[in-house]
Formats: structure tokens, C-alpha cells, sequence
């Protein structure tokens, strides 16, 4: 019951905050189902690894890989996928709190939390770019196989 | 073969690509194949955010060239999907250029959401954001309307703000903040940060993020910097409209 409440509940959340993002996003039919799953699961590895930087670099992983296997399913662009479920791991807490603590002019909190929201940030983007790049690298690998 | 035709067409696909919000790689590569499927001699496709340079060689060996500007533009999956199709079939019949450039031109009538659709999607968004980071009942309430609040500015708000997406990312934030503030005062919600958090992830640099991330790995460096930045200056415009829209609200 307490796995259900303090793990599925938010991701159920991220899900439907991802769903409500496709209109923004002009997403239409199966997508919409595909980035709100997206946007779920990489929120439940984010829980599950314990919510720091590495955590959100696994989410990442996991929302690539996924994206790029809707992808070939669909014979879409992955962009869309990708960009969507990304969004609730983008670190707006930490925009907002570094901003809190540089008004409020406590510079080693403000400086702490600027370098966790950078952070953050990068993991994402290496998180991404890591497992976009593998999972590419691979399928060519196997086309390549198949084809000799 | 009709070399102005050629380029026109794809001049036309490359707009509506780079409109869709897509990565400068496959805009240059859809163009670039285009071009080799109709085979265009000599054909150079060149693109960064806010650019687009297409170059032929004509049969009797006169070079011509088209460059357009790319307006500031969203990210509209759907376009992108279809331009991506359209390019992929194209590239795998290859029919009369007229027929072509007839199917580039419908590529605009696509699905696309009603304004009262995509503010549902503004309130909502916030609405489930808030309490993923720890917000009640009474918080997500507050933060779908702020949510609305902000969506009616970035729908409605070029009007008065323009085309100046900083601009418009600090008012969009200061109005997220203050109506936090406000509705807190009112006994409405609960805690300030949340609503506030909740809602300022409709205008957090996720797409720059991703997109510059999207562009370094496809070695598109120059495009990648300008993400960058763009992402920055969105993150460094959050802050200060949040500044202002707190301070506004706790003064008065």
C-alpha cells in the first residue's frame, strides 16, 4: 500500500502531466499514450534509483531507449516521444529554489543549488545522448549482420 | 528537368520541417535526399534554427540558390510527422514536380488542436505537476488555474508582447508566481512553492534542452550552441519573472 502511494501515484501524475503536455505539442492518436507511458516510466526509475543526479541520468536511459523502440514501432520520429517524456525530469524546482535563495541572499545554498540544477540538466542530456547513440549504433550493427 | 521547380519544392519541405520543430540533421538530410531522388546536380543543403540555404547546379551549369528565414516557431509533432512521410514517399516514387509541390502545399492541413484544447492542456499539466512534487488537493487546484492563467499568455499574449520569446517567458512566470501568491492569500491553496514550481514547468527549456542535446550528438555543434543559450537564457527569464511575480505579490 505504501509502494502504491509513494512510488505509483506520482508516476501515474508524471503519466498524465506528459498526456496533458501532447495538445502543446499537437500529438495526436497512439503518441499520446506512448509519451504519457514515456513520461511514467522515467519517472519510476527516477524514484527507484533515489531521486539524485545519477537517478535522473538512468530515467533518462530508460525514456531514450523506450522513445527509440516506439519509434521503429511506429515508424515515427522520436523527437516528439522524447521530448515529452523528458519534461518532468527537466529541474524546475531547481530554477525556481536558486532563484528563491539568490533574492534571498544566501549565496552558498544559491550557488548549491545552481550547480544541482546544472547537474541535473547534464545528466539528462548525457543520459539521452548516450542511450539514443547505443541503441543506433546497434540496430545498425544487426542490419549489418542480418544482411551478410 | 525543371531545375527552379526542384528547388521550390524543396525549399517548401524544408520550411515546414524546420517550422515543425524538427533537428537541424534531419532537416538537411530529408532536403539533402530530395534533391539526389530528383537528381539535382551539385546539391548543397545548409540549415541552423533560424536559417535555410538550398543550392543547385542547373542542367546548363547556372548555380541557383534559395535561402529563407525561419520565423520563431513552437514544436508541432503532427507537421513533422507528415513532412517526414511526404519526404520518405517522395523520395521512393518521385512524381511530376507539380504533383509534388501540390502535395508540400496540403502538408499545412493537418490535425491540429482547438485553442480550447490546448488550454486544457495548460491547466492540466500543472494540475498533475504539483502533486507529483508534493503538493494536496488544494494545490493542484490552484495551480490549474494558474496554469490557465499562463496558457491564455502564451496563446493569446503575442499581441502585446510579440515575438520576444524572453519577454514573453518573464511575464509568463511572474503570472505564474502571482496568482500563486495571490490564491495562497486567498486561503485558496496551501503552499506557494509547489503551485509555483508546478506551473513554471510549462515554461522550463525542456525542447531546448533536449533539441541542443539532439544537435551536439549529431555533430550539428554550432546549432547545439545556439540550444544551448536558448535554454539558459529561458531558465535565467523563469527566474526573474518568478522574482518579480513573488515580490510583486508579497508587497501588495
Amino acid at each position: 500500500m505504501e509502494f502504491i502511494m509513494q512510488t505509483l501515484l506520482p508516476c501515474l501524475y508524471a503519466g498524465a502531466a506528459c498526456v496533458a503536455f501532447t495538445f502543446v505539442f499537437n500529438i495526436h492518436g497512439w503518441g499520446k499514450l506512448i509519451c504519457g507511458a514515456g513520461g511514467a516510466l522515467g519517472w519510476l526509475v527516477y524514484l527507484l534509483c533515489g531521486q539524485s543526479i545519477p537517478a535522473a541520468f538512468l530515467a533518462a536511459v530508460s525514456i531514450s531507449l523506450f522513445s527509440e523502440v516506439m519509434a521503429r514501432v511506429r515508424r515515427c520520429p522520436v523527437t516528439g516521444y522524447l521530448l515529452v517524456a523528458l519534461l518532468p525530469l527537466v529541474p524546475g524546482g531547481g530554477i525556481y529554489y536558486a532563484m528563491r535563495y539568490c533574492v534571498a541572499g544566501e549565496t552558498q545554498a544559491f550557488l548549491d543549488m545552481l550547480l544541482h540544477t546544472l547537474g541535473m540538466a547534464a545528466a539528462l542530456a548525457a543520459g539521452g545522448i548516450l542511450a539514443s547513440s547505443a541503441f543506433r549504433g546497434a540496430l545498425l550493427h544487426l542490419r549489418r549482420m542480418r544482411r551478410s | 528537368m525543371n531545375c527552379d521547380a526542384l528547388l521550390n519544392l524543396a525549399m517548401e519541405i524544408g520550411c515546414q520541417l524546420m517550422r515543425s520543430g524538427a533537428e537541424i540533421y534531419r532537416v538537411e538530410e530529408s532536403v539533402y535526399r530530395l534533391l539526389q531522388a530528383y537528381g539535382g546536380e551539385d546539391a548543397q543543403v545548409f540549415a541552423i534554427p533560424s536559417c535555410l540555404i538550398v543550392s543547385l547546379r542547373a542542367s546548363d551549369g547556372h548555380p541557383v540558390t534559395r535561402m529563407r528565414r525561419i520565423p520563431p516557431h513552437g514544436t508541432d509533432i503532427e507537421l513533422l510527422e507528415r513532412c517526414n512521410e511526404l519526404c520518405r514517399t517522395l523520395c521512393r516514387t518521385v512524381p511530376p514536380l507539380e504533383q509534388a509541390q501540390e502535395q508540400a502545399q496540403r502538408l499545412t492541413e493537418r490535425r491540429v488542436y482547438r485553442p480550447a484544447q490546448i488550454l486544457l492542456g495548460y491547466a492540466l499539466a500543472p494540475a498533475f505537476f504539483t502533486p507529483l512534487f508534493g503538493g494536496g488537493v488544494r494545490d493542484a487546484l490552484c495551480a490549474l488555474l494558474c496554469g490557465l492563467a499562463v496558457g491564455v499568455c502564451l496563446l493569446y499574449g503575442s499581441r502585446w508582447l510579440g515575438n520576444n520569446s524572453l519577454l514573453r517567458t518573464v511575464v509568463c512566470s511572474a503570472v505564474a508566481a502571482l496568482g500563486s501568491v495571490v490564491l495562497v492569500r486567498m486561503g485558496v491553496g496551501v503552499s506557494v512553492d509547489l503551485i509555483t514550481i508546478g506551473v513554471l514547468m510549462l515554461l522550463v527549456p525542456g525542447v531546448a534542452l533536449t533539441n541542443a542535446m539532439w544537435e551536439i550528438m549529431a555533430g550539428d555543434v554550432y546549432s547545439g550552441m545556439s540550444r544551448t543559450t536558448e535554454a539558459i537564457l529561458t531558465a535565467a527569464g523563469i527566474a526573474l519573472g518568478a522574482a518579480l511575480g513573488l515580490w510583486a505579490g508579497q508587497t501588495f
